[in-house]
């Protein structure tokens, strides 16, 4: 055995480190019993669902979007081989620069404000209100809610020319605008139905919070540290792994981010492509314009934005998250 | 031993097998569809858009289908217009396509150059073309081959609402010599009237027929022969000018509201169907639904500046075409229901203008005598306008669709001041060469 500590990198914090179980003596691998065979058979057996889906639904399809990014592709017709095409198309392509515009817009405001929001909600709830389970549930409900049509729809009433803001606004006698059907606003009104889904966030953080020891607080204020100091000294730090997590998470989603834009823009990322996000625009290259092979070729490329953004992610975590030991 | 390297090779055949089947997917559908002509039942799927009038009339036509052929059950598949084709190309990607599809001219070529319908001139023992109308029944045709049939006639319109001229105190303009600056005048005035309670008109600046009607007044064409682009810029710039002048003017709302309008599905629910507007710019088969939802007799008037500039600009459409999907199981089968809604009395009695004025006819001219005020309104309108219309305008081209969105889009541009209509005019022009090339 070395000394070398192990530092627990993929354990949540404040978990004890397992104990490593002593494996039960094999059976030589080559000499199976007849039981183990059979329950070999059956395992397969049981995995034959999730394997079959993981094929036909996921790897397949993959695949051959990968094979289709290369070809010009109708729908209609069999595809047609053109290499790097679509790949070189997209640099001129001016709406989908737009596209990428709106996108890392709505990814880079929405997932820093949701998070600090989640985090600050969470961080009340865990200074012992009454009624937690309460507020948990009505924090939580918009997350559960947020991504559906019905929101979407609703959304595109509260934000309309004639919607509740304009009428509230009225009331104190301002005359409000359309929000959804103005191009400098439209992106803000999805901006803030993102960052009203905290509740997933907040959720894990509440748990986060409920995993730092107390003692660290006590030994804090008997040195004399008041309440920022605590926060910014021993919550923070304690908390990074869950931030990293829900960060990395955050902007995956966001980035994916279809059904608000497609509802409110009545799937023309309109007015004027302000809420043009990248997953629509390659709907409508695929299924407006039967572009379905530059339509792939796009998914291909967010799948690299998606996956860069990710691993700048890991690697600056290394700066900056604090698993505990 | 042996257990083990069978399984492997199964799976492995699985995963080959499988992913064969999700790629090729479609290559040949409809193995299993060759019971035409035996007793079996045969189940068709009739797809179109529209409201809610058009899902009852039509349902009645498939009931009265369905007793005279009592082997085939139709099923209808219908959504609003903007939801359509998403749905539509989404499921003959797929595989899955309708067996009877309503088609629009703008769509058609797409679909038919693509293989996706059925050469219908192979099945004219079944489909009795003689009495259709000929002023439309070419435009079903695309590279030698019959890909639609046209249902009926339809024409643009400009739509006035009577009770809601009354109340501003305007006189509605004599439509035989009205000029676009009276048209502008006229809704700068009732929205003045009003004081903003009703707006004089709807913007209308995001729809082609508009445009082309403008462009064929000053003696171009939206589309040549060739599909290519043949109007001048200056045309173009020139009809999103007059909607500037309405937008200032309060004739049409701000552009917000306007943009609002414009993602709106049905026409029931705009602002001309919630009395709300005085005129807005629709074709002359949605009066029925319009009227139906203001609750007044809304009156037809022809576009306006036809008598203003070189020639007159207003043309009968094709108001829909019904086609067959290359991969239907029963093609005989489909052919019949086509043939049905085309021909029939039964048919047309049901659906009667709902999808323009019938392209039969003998059809046309049999019902004339008993319609109901809105069709009565609908068919003297279309009467009317004979004078004024001078030729039909060429089909248009493969990628015509995307002008639907590309038009849209760049009148929002305008509206918000983003775009001059100089600039929007160029970006047009390129952005639909780009479609259409």
């Amino acid at each position: 055995m070395t000394t070398v500590p192990t530092s627990s990198r993929d354990q949540a914090p404040g978990e004890p480190p397992p104990e490593a179980p002593e494996q039960p003596p094999e059976p030589g691998r080559g000499r199976r019993s007849p039981l183990a065979k059979r329950e070999g058979r059956v395992a397969y057996l049981f995995l034959a669902p999730w394997f079959i889906g993981m094929v036909v639904v996921t790897i397949g399809p993959i695949l051959a979007s990968l094979y289709l990014s290369f070809t010009e592709y109708s729908l209609l017709q069999p595809p047609e081989w053109l290499g790097l095409e679509n790949y070189r198309r997209m640099l001129e392509d001016e709406r989908l620069h737009t596209a990428l515009r709106v996108t890392f817009t709505y990814v880079l405001v929405s997932v820093p404000l949701q998070l600090a929001l989640a985090l600050a909600l969470a961080f009340f709830l865990d200074r012992g209100v009454r009624g937690l389970s309460v507020y948990r549930s009505v924090y939580y409900l918009p997350s559960l809610l947020g991504g559906s049509v019905a929101i979407a729809i609703l959304w595109r009433q509260i934000f309309g020319t004639e919607g509740l803001i304009n009428q509230l606004l009225g009331l104190v006698g301002i005359e409000g605008q359309g929000w959804v059907s103005h191009p400098d606003h439209a992106l803000s009104t999805l901006i803030v139905l993102n960052v009203w889904t905290f509740g997933a966030p907040m959720v894990i953080f509440l748990a986060g919070l409920r995993q730092i020891p107390a003692m660290y607080y006590e030994a804090a204020e008997v040195d004399g540290a008041g309440g920022f100091t605590k926060f910014w000294r021993i919550t923070v730090p304690l908390l990074t792994p869950i931030i990293f997590f829900n960060l990395v998470l955050q902007i995956i989603g966001s980035f994916q981010t279809f059904t608000q834009a497609f509802i409110v823009s009545g799937g023309t990322g309109g007015p004027a492509d302000s809420t043009l996000f990248y997953t629509l625009y390659t709907y409508q290259r695929g299924f407006g314009s039967f572009e379905m092979g530059y339509a792939s070729a796009l998914a291909w490329v967010l799948l690299i934005i998606i996956a860069g953004f990710t691993a700048v992610n890991f690697l600056a975590a290394k700066r900056w998250v604090h698993y505990g030991d | 031993m042996s257990g083990r390297p069978r399984r492997t090779s199964l799976a492995g055949v699985l995963a080959v097998a499988l992913l064969a089947a999700s790629c090729g997917g479609g290559g040949d559908g409809g193995g299993d569809g060759d019971a035409a002509g035996s007793d079996e039942q045969v189940t068709l799927r009739f797809a179109w858009w529209g409201s809610d009038e058009r899902r009852e009339l039509t349902e009645a036509a498939i009931a009265a289908f369905e007793e005279q052929h009592p082997d085939i059950d139709v099923q209808g598949e219908y959504i609003e217009w903007s939801g359509y084709w998403d749905r539509l190309a989404t499921q003959v990607a797929a595989g899955d396509a309708p067996d009877v599809i309503t088609q629009e001219e703008r769509f058609l070529r797409e679909y038919a150059g693509r293989g996706a319908l059925l050469d219908l001139s192979e099945y004219e023992d079944t489909i009795d073309l003689s009495q259709l109308d000929p002023l439309v029944t070419g435009s079903g045709e695309v590279d030698g081959g019959l890909f639609g049939v046209p249902s009926g006639v339809n024409a643009y319109v400009v739509y006035a609402n009577p009770e809601l001229f009354a109340q501003a105190g305007v006189d509605l303009p004599d439509d035989t010599t009205w000029t676009w600056d009276d048209y502008i005048r006229i809704a700068n005035e009732i929205t003045a009237a009003t004081a903003g309670e009703v707006f004089g008109a709807m913007d209308y600046g995001g729809n082609e027929a508009g445009l082309k009607i403008l462009a064929r007044q000053h003696g171009q064409e939206m589309y040549d022969a060739n599909g290519e682009l043949a109007f001048d810029p200056a045309t173009l710039a020139q009809w999103w000018e007059y909607s500037l002048q309405l937008r200032d003017g309060g004739g049409a709302p701000q552009a917000t509201m306007s943009a609002e309008q414009q993602d709106t599905g049905s026409p029931e629910q705009t602002l001309l169907g919630t009395n709300r507007a005085a005129m807005a710019w629709y074709w002359s088969n949605t009066l029925a639904a319009l009227s139906g939802a203001s609750g007044t007799e809304l009156q037809l008037l022809r576009p306006p500046g036809e008598h203003e500039r070189e020639r007159t600009g207003n043309y009968y459409k094709p108001a829909m075409h019904y086609s067959v999907s290359a991969r239907t199981a029963h093609p005989e089968e489909a052919a019949m229901l086509v043939d049905f809604l085309l021909n029939d009395p039964a048919a047309i009695d049901a659906i009667r203008s709902d999808r323009g004025l019938p392209a039969n006819l003998e059809q046309r001219e049999r019902i004339l005598a008993d319609l109901d005020e809105h069709q009565v309104a609908e068919a003297e309108y279309l009467d009317e306008i004979q004078e004024d219309v001078v030729d039909a305008p060429p089909a248009p081209p493969i990628g015509a669709g995307q002008v639907v969105d590309i038009i849209k889009r760049l009148n929002i541009e305008v509206l918000f001041d983003r775009l001059s209509p100089d600039e929007a005019a160029e970006q047009f022009i390129s952005e639909v060469e780009a479609a259409t090339g």
